[in-house]
């Protein structure tokens, strides 16, 4: 059977009293292309292929008008067993997608739910560990793999369902470019060979050039997605060289002898660096190599054997609520990082218990928000906001706060490369008039390469400097 | 052998059966027959000696309570009253264990859906707020903590603390009901299951006659 999906007139609006986000919007999904999505974060990506995938309105929103239509039924009308073998969905937080402990039970779980005959199930679920490479994993914990290796996992699971029509919601976004061309190959091996339907969104093109049949961008004056020349993926290719490079021979945050573990594997063994001041790391490596529990050894939220120095003095004697204004930590996960509700109490409660809060007047304030375009949401509840929004919200909440060395975990998966370069314009102009030490960690390079003053590279339990920039 | 033990779907029904009655029952001695064959049952599945000690510890406070305050604050047969409700404690407490403890929260749920016909919604939505639990830990944590680098301290007594855990496990919860809904999940859909257990009859006419057991013995033979 021919598959097709097709949206007619759609209108569609996040609540009664809000704005429509997609007005008489018409689309096609090109059947057995590799189609790619791309737009600034915020734009509503995720909120097509939610669409798409029946979700809403059922979890969210009003369909003002029109139809989304698979194989010309209404597909809110099919019921989900029956969708999932024709549309399934990777999502933008790969640990929030499996319902089960393992990568075994959750293929099970999948299985059984589209009533596959109970004797084949193992022997099937085998045979998708097998093609997707996941043996090691298959006892595993879910919770425990990397961001890559779970949407692997979910992969696995769209491979379980046998959808024809897979779509992946920024399924990047903490992904390192090794695991993401992996992926991007395998994802060109499924619609190529086995005939399926490929629509993801990214807000990063590279590696898609030669990739993809058909590229749509949102766009949100339109309120609809509009259909790009290939000519698009081109000449996406920066330049890429470090702004400085000599390193500040001023330094206040240094580590010596410096070790951990996660469980029995050794990450960092022996490593002693310091970094300077006033200017800007990037912290790379692979991923699963260690680089966010080397951020949590360094604020002291994960055990570890040498010493962490400030100011030539050993921290381990600190209290954590101490060493907490002395080193902030920007996790990667944007929502753990908020303590209020809304967008602007967030900011309100960073100023007022800001460490330079002579720095970050009001007015400061005002003109950061309005640079990473946040002016519009702030109240909105945090939660609430894109992925993008919550990053930029995140990152400014943290920023304010000034401490002396900030530490940021992917502060840039996930954006569109106007809001990348706007948060790093502030991060660079905070760090440089306050002095301030910071390390970025980030797969993300475009938009950044030329602000970041030096490399640090994490492999094989050692952290280096990157002397060729 | 697994297969000689009992399956959860018969646990529960003991459990339920017999806890019920508990209630009602006045009299020690029942109370200690429960404690002793809970007690050969989990011994029977190997369960370890330690996590039996440590249950029978972590409940000594509850039952000492509860006979002393009997003792000191009673009326009539404070004795008989005390020791009932003392031990009571106890039976409750090896009746739950010889389900909770001999067998896996994954398939309790799952022969409870099978046998006796528990929503699939409910078992699994269950069974993933159980895969959450070590991530809610771990999160509390992470909110103490982001709260201490904005200048904001969190404690224990702290409601806020405890609304911002509710927000992030609602927003969990929203996340991995829209997943489960792509990933095929149907509520009250049909589905095929690779879970398999034995229930043989005789289990079924054992619960029975163990709950007509005590009935009897606590209800019409009254013994101390």
């Amino acid at each position: 059977m021919k598959n097709s999906l097709v949206i007619q007139n759609l209108t569609f609006a996040y609540a009664e009293d809000e704005p429509n986000i997609f007005q008489n919007f018409d689309f096609e999904l090109p059947i057995q292309n590799f189609n790619l999505l791309v737009g600034p974060s915020g734009s509503g990506k995720s909120t097509i292929f939610k669409l798409i995938a029946g979700l809403y309105p059922q979890y969210r929103g009003i369909k003002r008008d029109g139809k989304i239509l698979l194989n010309g039924q209404e597909i809110s009308e099919v019921v989900p067993f029956e969708r999932a073998q024709h549309v399934s969905m990777l999502f933008q937080n790969p640990t929030r997608q499996f319902a089960m402990k393992t990568t075994f039970e959750q293929i099970v779980f999948v299985l059984e739910n589209i009533q596959y005959p109970e004797n084949k199930i193992v022997p099937k679920v085998n045979e998708i560990l097998e093609t997707m490479h996941l043996n090691a994993f298959k006892d595993r914990n879910l919770q425990t793999l990397s961001g890559g290796e779970q949407q692997r996992v979910a992969l696995a699971m769209t491979l379980a369902l046998d959808s024809p029509i897979i779509l992946l919601d920024e399924p990047f976004a903490n992904i390192d470019s090794k695991s993401r061309i992996e992926l991007l190959h395998e994802l060109k091996i499924l619609q190529k060979d086995h005939g399926k339907t490929i629509f993801i969104s990214d807000h990063d093109i590279s590696n898609y050039d030669g990739l993809v049949n058909h590229v749509y961008q949102m766009n949100v004056e339109k309120k609809k997605i509009v259909e790009l020349s290939l000519s698009f993926l081109k000449d996406t290719l920066l330049e890429q060289h470090f702004a400085q490079n000599t390193l500040s021979s001023s330094q206040i945050f240094s580590w010596n002898h410096l070790g951990f573990k996660s469980g029995d594997r050794t990450l960092l063994n022996d490593s002693s660096l310091f970094l300077p001041q006033g200017q800007i790391g990037l912290l790379s490596g692979d991923n699963g190599i260690g680089k966010s529990t080397f951020f949590a050894a360094l604020s002291h939220q994960k055990k570890y054997t040498g010493s962490i120095l400030f100011k030539d003095n050993p921290s381990e004697k600190v209290r954590l609520g101490k060493w907490a204004k002395i080193v902030a930590n920007i996790f990667q996960n944007s929502s753990d990082q908020f303590i209020r509700l809304h967008a602007h109490e967030e900011l309100e409660l960073s100023a007022r218990h800001s460490l330079r809060s002579d720095y970050w007047n009001d007015n400061r304030i005002k003109k950061a928000i309005s640079h990473l375009n946040l002016t519009d949401v702030l109240n909105h509840v945090s939660y609430q906001l894109s992925g993008g929004q919550q990053k930029k919200l995140q990152a400014l909440a943290v920023l304010i706060m000034s401490q002396p060395i900030m530490l940021f975990d992917e502060p840039f998966a996930g954006l569109d490369i106007d809001s990348v370069k706007s948060l790093m314009d502030i991060i660079t102009e905070t760090t440089v008039d306050l002095e301030l030490t910071s390390l970025i960690i980030s797969h993300q390079r475009k938009g950044i390469d030329n602000r970041v003053n030096y490399e640090l590279i994490m492999a094989d339990q050692k952290i280096r400097r990157q002397k060729e920039f | 052998m697994f297969t000689h033990r009992l399956n959860p779907a018969i646990l529960l029904i003991i459990m339920l059966g017999i806890g019920l009655q508990i209630t009602f029952a006045r009299s020690f001695l029942t109370n200690v027959a429960i404690v002793i064959i809970g007690l050969s049952y989990l011994l029977y599945c190997k369960i370890s000696i330690k996590l039996i000690s440590i249950m029978i510890l972590s409940a000594f406070p509850v039952a000492l309570g509860s006979w002393w305050s009997f003792i000191a604050f009673g009326t009539s047969d404070v004795w008989h009253v005390g020791w009932i409700y003392a031990s009571r404690v106890y039976a409750y407490l090896f009746l739950g264990s010889i389900l909770t403890l001999t067998v896996p929260i994954k398939d309790i749920l799952l022969s409870l859906e099978k046998h006796l016909k528990l929503s699939s919604t409910f078992v699994y939505g269950i069974l993933a707020a159980f895969n959450l639990v070590s991530r809610i830990k771990t999160q509390y944590k992470i909110i103490r903590y982001s709260a201490t680098m904005r200048g904001t301290e969190y404690h224990l007594w702290n409601p806020g603390l405890y609304l911002r855990i509710i927000i992030v496990a609602l927003n969990w919860s929203g996340d991995l009901a829209e997943a489960m809904t792509s990933q095929g999940f149907t509520e009250g859909g049909a589905r095929s299951s690779i879970y398999h257990d034995n229930l043989p009859f005789w289990q079924w006419l054992l619960s029975f006659v163990l709950i007509l057991i005590y009935f009897f013995f606590s209800f019409i033979v009254r013994p101390w």
